[in-house]
């Protein structure tokens, strides 16, 4: 469908394109939930896309094949903070090299401005490595994952002394739906999922450079309450191949002073009861999972939280899913523990980050 | 000094915040006006140490004296460290009779039978309380000044708080603690926390309570609840009530700021629509762990204000009630009570 693209920086973009979409609003009285999404002043996307009511239960990759160990390294055992990113604009990932340069000079530049010159002062020095994480995309319409890392030399230490990583981050699209890969055109490249770990201050600059370099837009990924869910449901189902040790959750109500809860469940205990509420399903259809399973293996948690201690669960927030292969928190952190499922675990974040893309 | 003491010392300097430091050292009284004067105390902990050590030297103050600095930190500011209470049972005749000087002769002379390597400082906190350090040595090795076990008794009470003591040496010390107050025998009472006095108040009753009663409170600031116009006059009653039980199950005003909760269940999983799960014989096992500033406020806000029903659940009101926070629950035993 062809609707005249706004500049993407501008989000949410409710106020412009419900003008737009009044004058032809006949035309599109066909697409119903167009319609209703423009009314209520949100923004249609581009795809028609929902929240998944099924999914297909993660299975455990080695992947030390297709990825070289030092990247995995890097990207396992550590907690990212996630933002979903726009399509970028003009974004080629022959020209790494020099936009690493020009990420250096940028950061360079921003930490001086404001400071006096010292005379004879030493000042850290960053150093920007922009390379391609080979090995991770799935499907042939994904970009290759980009990884950034910043290291620097602090002030006082010798010129031999290896430089220490201070910020590190990667761009990702991880089994990125098809139809709107092809809707793009042709100049943007999409890596909606953008992961960084490290000074806040450089995360801020290098988004900063980013969004003024390829006309693309942050936000803040937040892990909504019912993909936790679904984290806590699909890393259960996981048991039956890796140990996943303790399915722990934790959850805040709202009293005063408020009241956290850490509910630990012990690993095949939660598989148990997992497979409770498992629909029979055929032997090739047994991958499937729906929502309606995650549902009842969360009340069956909670109301055997209640029977104990008289204490509705649903009327606080779930904050946090953690289990030996990771922990993802509310606020957009997540650590992957295990390289097994990082290739699975990437996709339903890559998702999630299509699902907040405004446009 | 040696250098245990001068370690001690350093790592006590560490230990107290700075703006606390020099109220310590005066009422340590070991160091004269004149010394305290020349103490510098804006500058960096590492040099006020060095001066401390100095000045030490000088007054040729040994472990012990240091090992008193620290006691005297302690007992002014007991919500640092991790302390566990334990329960003592079988009163004989004349427990209840048992004094301090009693107590101190009593306690040393057992503590002699029992361990030879062991130095024990007893005194007597303002509050009735009676605090004893003790510094326990290996075999015939010396004395290790730097973990010492911190014991907290109120007299004529059953309770003994401990912090500080290694798996090695709790049998000796409970022994000890049985005999000198006169009493059998000596239990874990399964209450632990880092805020001595929230325990303590805990254990020893004192707050406020809420007596049950037949009539609703007659003075009306007591049921406040959240004022919303639309919804006080149908929900008046039931706030009231609510506001009434969680009261009787913790108490008024302010309460002790226990922080945490920690309940292993091992009961079985009964939920009449699923029937494969009820239908299994091994117990559901899971941990809860409640933790919050002040868990029985909010416990308390979350019976009146309906996120947990009322009558509060048995295994909550026993933290107040039985003055415990490690439960482990199984089918057997009648609810909270193992």
């Amino acid at each position: 469908m062809e609707k005249s693209r706004t500049s993407v920086t501008s989000t949410p973009i409710s106020s412009v394109s419900t003008r737009r979409i009044r004058r032809r609003s006949f035309r599109q009285s066909t697409r119903s939930h167009f319609g209703v999404a423009s009314r209520l002043g949100l923004t249609p996307g581009q795809t028609t896309h929902r929240f998944n009511t099924s999914r297909k239960a993660p299975k455990p990759q080695n992947i030390t094949e297709k990825v070289s160990p030092e990247h995995l390294a890097l990207l396992v055992k550590t907690e990212w903070h996630l933002c979903y990113v726009t399509p970028l604009y003009r974004f080629r990932h022959t020209q790494l090299k020099s936009y690493a340069r020009q990420l250096s000079a940028f950061i360079a530049a921003e930490k001086q401005q404001g400071l006096g010159v010292e005379v004879g002062g030493l000042q850290d020095t960053f150093k920007v490595s922009m390379s391609v994480l080979q090995g991770l995309a799935e499907t042939n319409d994904d970009p290759e994952t980009v990884l950034i890392q910043v290291q620097s030399r602090p002030a006082f230490a010798r010129q031999d002394e290896p430089l220490k990583t201070v910020w590190s981050g990667w761009l990702s699209c991880i089994n990125g739906n098809p139809e709107y890969l092809h809707s793009l055109p042709k100049d943007f490249t999409c890596l909606p999922l953008f992961g960084s770990r490290g000074l806040e201050g450089l995360s801020s600059l290098v988004k900063s450079w980013l969004r003024s370099t390829f006309d693309c837009f942050f936000g803040p990924l937040d892990i909504n309450q019912t993909t936790l869910r679904w984290l806590a449901a699909l890393w259960t189902n996981c048991h039956m191949e890796s140990n996943i040790q303790h399915l722990k959750m934790q959850w805040t109500l709202p009293a005063a002073p408020p009241l956290h809860v850490a509910y630990t469940v012990n690993s095949s205990d939660a598989l148990a009861l997992w497979r409770s509420v498992r629909k029979s399903r055929a032997a090739d259809q047994e991958a499937c999972i729906e929502i309606e399973e995650v549902t009842s293996f969360m009340e069956g948690l909670t109301s055997h939280f209640y029977r104990h201690f008289g204490v509705d669960l649903s009327a606080g927030d779930l904050n946090q899913v953690s289990t030996a292969l990771g922990s993802a928190k509310v606020k957009g952190r997540m650590k992957i523990s295990s390289s097994r499922y990082l290739i699975s675990t990437l996709s339903l974040l890559t998702e999630c980050a299509f699902l907040k893309i405004p446009i | 000094m040696d250098d245990p003491a001068k370690f001690l010392l350093r790592r006590l300097v560490r230990r107290i915040p700075a703006q606390m430091l020099k109220a310590t050292l005066e009422k340590w009284g070991r160091l004269n006006a004149e010394q305290r004067e020349s103490l510098n105390f804006s500058q960096s902990k590492w040099a006020l140490t060095q001066e401390l050590e100095a000045l030490c030297e000088e007054s040729r103050l040994t472990v012990k004296h240091i090992a008193e600095l620290e006691m005297i930190y302690i007992t002014e500011n007991p919500n640092q460290m991790m302390w566990h209470a334990f329960q003592l049972l079988d009163p004989e005749d004349g427990a209840l009779a048992v004094e301090l000087m009693q107590f101190k002769e009593l306690f040393k002379c057992h503590l002699r039978e029992l361990v030879r390597n062991v130095s024990v400082k007893i005194k007597k906190h303002t509050d009735e309380a009676v605090w004893i350090r003790m510094s326990w040595g290996e075999g015939f090795s010396r004395l290790s000044h730097l973990n010492a076990t911190y014991v907290v008794h109120y007299l004529q009470t059953p309770y003994v708080f401990v912090s500080g003591l290694s798996p090695k040496n709790k049998p000796l010390l409970l022994q000890v603690l049985t005999l000198s107050t006169k009493h059998e025998r000596i239990k874990d009472a399964n209450l632990s926390g880092r805020k001595l006095t929230a325990i303590r108040d805990l254990l020893l009753r004192q707050y406020e309570h809420v007596f049950p009663t037949k009539y609703p409170s007659p003075l009306t600031e007591r049921n406040q609840s959240v004022s919303n116009l639309h919804t006080e006059k149908e929900q008046a009653e039931a706030s009231a009530k609510r506001h009434q039980m969680a009261g009787q199950a913790f108490g008024n005003g302010v309460l002790p700021a226990l922080q945490s909760a920690v309940y292993k269940l091992e009961t079985k999983f009964k939920d009449p629509t699923n029937q494969t799960m009820t239908e299994q014989d091994e117990p559901f096992r899971c941990v809860v762990k409640f933790s919050s500033t002040n868990l029985l406020e909010s416990l308390r806000h979350c019976a009146s204000s309906g996120i947990a029903s009322t009558p509060v659940a048995p295994l909550l009101s026993s933290i107040p009630l039985k003055g415990r926070n490690y439960f482990v629950i199984t089918d057997k035993s009648p609810s909270a009570n193992s």
